[in-house]
């Protein structure tokens, strides 16, 4: 296998390994050997069938020049043998009694008209059905028997550490490694723009399409609840409010967006639109001078 | 020959259940229809009666046990007068079986509209027609084993076995399932509660699948099949295997609809082995049917019974094949609360039921009219617009499952859901949504066609009420030598039903048992308490709108899950839940953690109008929850039933329960007038009830312990 997966490799790659290439190959030379062996055994199954018909076939022109009655398969005067795959078949696979001989297997049952045949199980389905019961037996003994399969609450939190380390590397060194420590307001470029969309679609339920304010509080005034200013709002966005019905957005919207979305917010101060909502919260002055001490602690929720 | 007795076949109560059958027939898909059309147009949910939710297991019950339901009783009142060579034991009882079971669908038809429910998949019914129901059956069972007993053929052919089959095993799920304390005339409480409960319905509703939809109808195909292609069944063993192993191992699967919930693992793992060893043993029904037409292959082409019953029997065959599939752990995690169930079911319903059903009239109608089809056109058409119609409904509802949860599993690199918002996830299915009722009109346009075709044969024909038949007196049952040893309890119905009963019995109890007696099995959580009065009642509205036909309150131990909805469920979370809510699709978002997420006045306008807190909500729209009066008067009575069960209500709190239930909703009503909602009588209205109980699901393991 490993020879094959090689002339595999150098038909199709170039000289740089590649893992998901490497796989690759490892695949197909598989599946080449498996179709390799299937059509082997077909060829084979062909050959030795022909055989035989050429057999019986040689051996009629033979019986009728010498005028002897070629009697067939079913009278013992010339033996013929059922082969390998004719018995393979019959013991593994199917064997009706053909349609013609019925009269024979046909049991002395008349309900209403209706006969039964007495054909064995189908080989194939015998084979299923015990099948099943290992592949049973096998599944319950990995899960509850010391086979060592790890329960759902297990799979679980292999899932969550699996997908931690995934989002670690993929947000090493990004954009989106933006938190609300380090956050910034965008202010030029289509950041604003994107930011507007994400608004409409996610936040104008609750806080107006302008911003006026509706479940939610009104962006529009210069008080805020838990705090103005870019970084603030980027936390009470990402974290929510749980008590007051703020969900967090932080598993809906990466990083990147909920700076955006942040940014555009603050842009909406002094918009003055109809039906604003009545100021709640406190004033918030940039310089952070009325910044209240708990805002960490609410925003977290 | 001087035993030969004469007799004659009641064919009047066969038309009966026939007329009833594809009555309902109609019935049942165009409220079904109606459905698929008002996720499409939300507006046409008329509320208050006929919204999706109420109206969606209307459709289900009149599907199983109107049209099916009457067309077993059909098949068997046919089928077993002619393979036992005897009239029905009684024709009182027989009637007295039809126009009970068609009261009890009247009584449906008014009850689920009205939002009278328990709220249990297939149990929907409320508990006086529960007792109806265990009563007709009984009058069912007694008219069949009076005609078993009074027979004249001395051995029981492998339809009655199944027949025998269905009826002990139905009569237990029915009578397991139905335990339940009256509070009211109309309201119950079951006696088991939360993931106990859970296993109990699906022990109950697979085995409604199983033996109400699937043995009555393999012992019918084991008499139409054989008639209608006139060839002998083609293996006698495979019969004796295939029933056996079948009634058997069917029984156990149940749980294969809990995986992933907080059902402990072990029995879940139980769920998913024998659905597995389930497939021969359902393959052996479809095996037997479609080589008993070796010899007859020639002829489907040309009838279009053969033609009907060859598609339902690979129908049983591709769903019998598909459910252990879905059974599979890691398939049923995609798969489970999406359109791939409905999928599922419909190839069931529509191909092994609907064509079966319809298979058997076309070849019996004529027969008891004495005359010929009156056109084989027409039922012609019938099946290509039905096959055609099962495929155009399947295909869109895979794609759509599918699609969806993919989309719900979809992650953005950095860690965040692709599609945080559930909303968009169903607006990119619409279009399959809209394919689906193409496909369900198609299928239907060919019932009404069919319905036709038998009326006007009818009206060609001259029916013939009694059948004159002739046969000896029943000889005592010899096994002869040589014979196969299940021809011994094939002349002993009563042994029959005994051991089938025994067989029946041994997975439930090995699942339910332990459930209901072993503590352990359910860890119990400090925090959760039971529902205040007021919870209490909007739980009880939850239940009457049918909110759980569409919106899971399960959260499954999915990385994915639990970003969108919040910590995994975890099965103490539910003890004091009568009846369980966890739902089996989601064609809205799950509810589970839903208390707390967003303000008191999110829920009152999202009541009032769905799309208005979420654009583009396909969700009917519930304005009668903002008028209605509560009603507080039953709280009592209520309480009182559940403390019975085990609910630990504190002593007289009888006495409190109607001020305290008031007092909880002067606070939301307060809440919601800070919140800018002006409506001074919101504290006697539904919507404060409902209110009470979304805000309060899953917020009990989020208090601290004292």
């Amino acid at each position: 296998m490993i020879s094959l997966s090689t002339l595999w490799g150098q038909a199709t790659t170039t000289a740089a390994p590649d893992p998901k290439v490497d796989d690759f190959n490892q695949i197909m030379s598989t599946a080449f050997l498996i179709i390799s062996a299937l059509l082997f055994v077909v060829v084979i199954a062909v050959v030795v069938r022909t055989n035989a018909m050429l057999t019986r076939h040689l051996i009629r022109v033979e019986s009728e020049k010498h005028g002897i009655p070629f009697a067939g398969d079913n009278t013992g005067v010339l033996p013929v043998e059922e082969d390998f795959f004719t018995r393979l078949r019959k013991k593994y696979w199917e064997d009706p009694v053909p349609q013609e001989k019925e009269g024979d297997i046909t049991l002395d049952h008349n309900y209403d008209g209706i006969k039964e045949l007495d054909n064995h199980l189908p080989p194939w389905w015998v084979n299923m059905f015990i099948l099943t019961i290992i592949w049973a037996a096998g599944y319950m003994w990995y899960y509850h028997f010391g086979g060592g399969g790890a329960d759902q609450a297990e799979q679980y939190k292999q899932e969550v550490e699996t997908a931690k380390k995934e989002i670690a590397i993929a947000l090493a060194g990004k954009a989106n490694a933006v938190d609300e420590s380090n956050v910034t307001a965008i202010t030029e470029g289509s950041g604003i723009g994107e930011g507007e969309l994400i608004f409409k679609n996610s936040c104008a339920a609750c806080h107006g399409q302008k911003g006026e304010g509706g479940v939610g509080p009104n962006f529009t005034d210069e008080y805020w609840i838990h705090g103005g200013g870019i970084k603030n709002v980027f936390k009470t966005i990402k974290y929510g409010v749980p008590d007051k019905g703020m969900i967090a957005w932080s598993s809906q919207l990466k990083p990147a967006d909920m700076q955006k979305v942040a940014s555009y917010i603050l842009t909406l101060q002094g918009t003055n639109p109809p039906n604003a909502k009545a100021p709640q919260g406190e004033i918030w002055k940039e310089d952070g001078a009325t910044a209240p001490a708990d805002t960490t602690q609410t925003a977290k929720g | 020959m001087s035993n030969i007795q004469q007799f004659q076949y009641d064919n009047k109560i066969v038309r009966a259940f026939g007329l009833a059958s594809f009555i309902f027939a109609v019935v049942g898909m165009l409220v079904g229809l109606i459905l698929a059309l008002q996720i499409i147009y939300p507006s046409l949910n008329l509320g208050p009666w006929l919204t999706f939710g109420r109206l969606r297991p209307l459709h289900t019950n009149a599907v199983i046990f109107a049209f099916v339901g009457n067309g077993i009783f059909m098949g068997v009142y046919y089928s077993l007068q002619r393979l036992l060579k005897a009239r029905m034991w009684s024709d009182t009882l027989s009637w007295i079986h039809f126009w009970g079971w068609q009261l009890i669908i009247l009584a449906a038809a008014i009850t689920l509209p009205l939002g009278l429910t328990t709220s249990g998949e297939y149990s929907e019914l409320i508990w006086p027609l529960d007792i109806a129901i265990t009563l007709i059956w009984v009058v069912f069972g007694i008219n069949m084993f009076g005609t078993i007993l009074t027979r004249r053929e001395s051995h029981l052919y492998v339809a009655i076995w199944f027949y025998i089959a269905t009826w002990v095993t139905v009569a237990v799920l029915h009578i397991v399932r139905s335990l339940e304390l009256p509070v009211t005339l109309t309201e119950s409480y079951p006696i088991f509660s939360g993931v106990t409960e859970a296993l109990v319905q699906w022990w109950y509703g697979h085995n409604a699948v199983a033996f109400f939809l699937t043995t009555p109808y393999l012992g019918m195909m084991y008499y139409f099949l054989p008639k209608a292609a006139n060839r002998p069944v083609y293996s006698y063993k495979l019969s004796i295997i295939h029933f056996w192993a079948l009634i058997f191992i069917y029984i156990w699967a149940g749980p294969h609809h809990l995986l992933y919930s907080t059902l402990p693992d072990w029995v879940q793992s139980l769920g998913t082995v024998f659905s597995i060893m389930l497939i021969a043993p359902s393959w052996g029904g479809m095996l037997n049917g479609l080589l008993t037409l070796r010899g007859a292959w020639d002829r489907v082409a040309n009838d279009p019974v053969l033609k009907f019953m060859v598609v339902a029997v690979i129908a049983y065959g591709m769903a019998t094949f598909e459910g252990p599939m879905l059974s599979i752990k890691s398939v049923n995690a995609i798969s489970h609360f999406t359109d791939w169930t409905i999928a599922h079911v419909h190839v069931g319903a529509l191909g092994w039921n609907g064509f079966l059903t319809f298979g058997a009239l076309y070849w019996l109608w004529p027969r008891m009219y004495r005359t010929e089809l009156y056109s084989k056109q027409l039922a012609n058409i019938h099946f290509w617009l039905g096959t055609l119609g099962i495929i155009f409904y399947a295909v869109p509802m895979y794609w759509a499952g599918w699609t969806q949860a993919l989309m719900w599993k979809e992650f953005t690199p950095e860690g965040t859901l692709a599609w945080g918002n559930f909303l968009d996830t169903v607006t990119q299915i619409m279009p399959m949504y809209a394919m689906r009722a193409v496909g369900g009109t198609l299928f239907f346009v060919g019932v009404v066609i069919g319905v036709y075709n038998l009326f006007k044969t009818a009206a060609q024909g001259s029916f013939m009420a009694n059948e004159a038949a002739e046969a000896p007196a029943r000889p005592a049952p010899v096994v002869h030598e040589g014979d196969h040893w299940h021809r011994w309890i094939e002349g002993r119905p009563m042994q029959m039903l005994l051991w089938s009963t025994i067989l029946i019995a041994v997975g439930g109890i090995v699942q339910i048992i332990p459930m209901v007696f072993v503590d352990s099995q359910v860890p119990k959580i400090s925090t959760v308490k039971p529902y205040t009065p007021l919870e209490l009642t909007g739980r009880d509205l939850y239940i009457r709108e049918g909110c759980v036909g569409c919106h899971s309150q399960m959260i499954r131990p999915f990385r994915d899950e639990t970003e969108r909805y919040g910590e995994y469920s975890k099965s103490g979370e539910y003890v004091y839940d009568r009846p369980f809510l966890w739902g089996s699709k989601r064609t809205g978002p799950d509810l589970w953690r839903e208390g707390g997420k967003y303000p008191d006045s999110w829920h009152y306008n999202h009541m009032m109008d769905p799309t208005s807190m979420s654009p583009g909500s396909i969700m009917p729209a519930y304005p009668h929850l903002l008028e209605d009066q509560l009603d507080l008067n039953g709280l009592p009575g209520k309480i009182t039933a559940l403390r019975k069960l085990g609910t630990p209500y504190p002593k007289d709190f009888e006495k409190y329960a109607v001020d305290n239930a008031k007092e909880q909703a002067q606070k939301i009503a307060k809440n919601l007038a800070d919140q800018g909602i002006k409506d001074p009588t919101v504290a006697d209205k539904e919507i404060v009830a409902i209110i009470a109980y979304l805000q309060r699901l899953g917020t009990d393991i989020k208090v601290q312990p004292k």
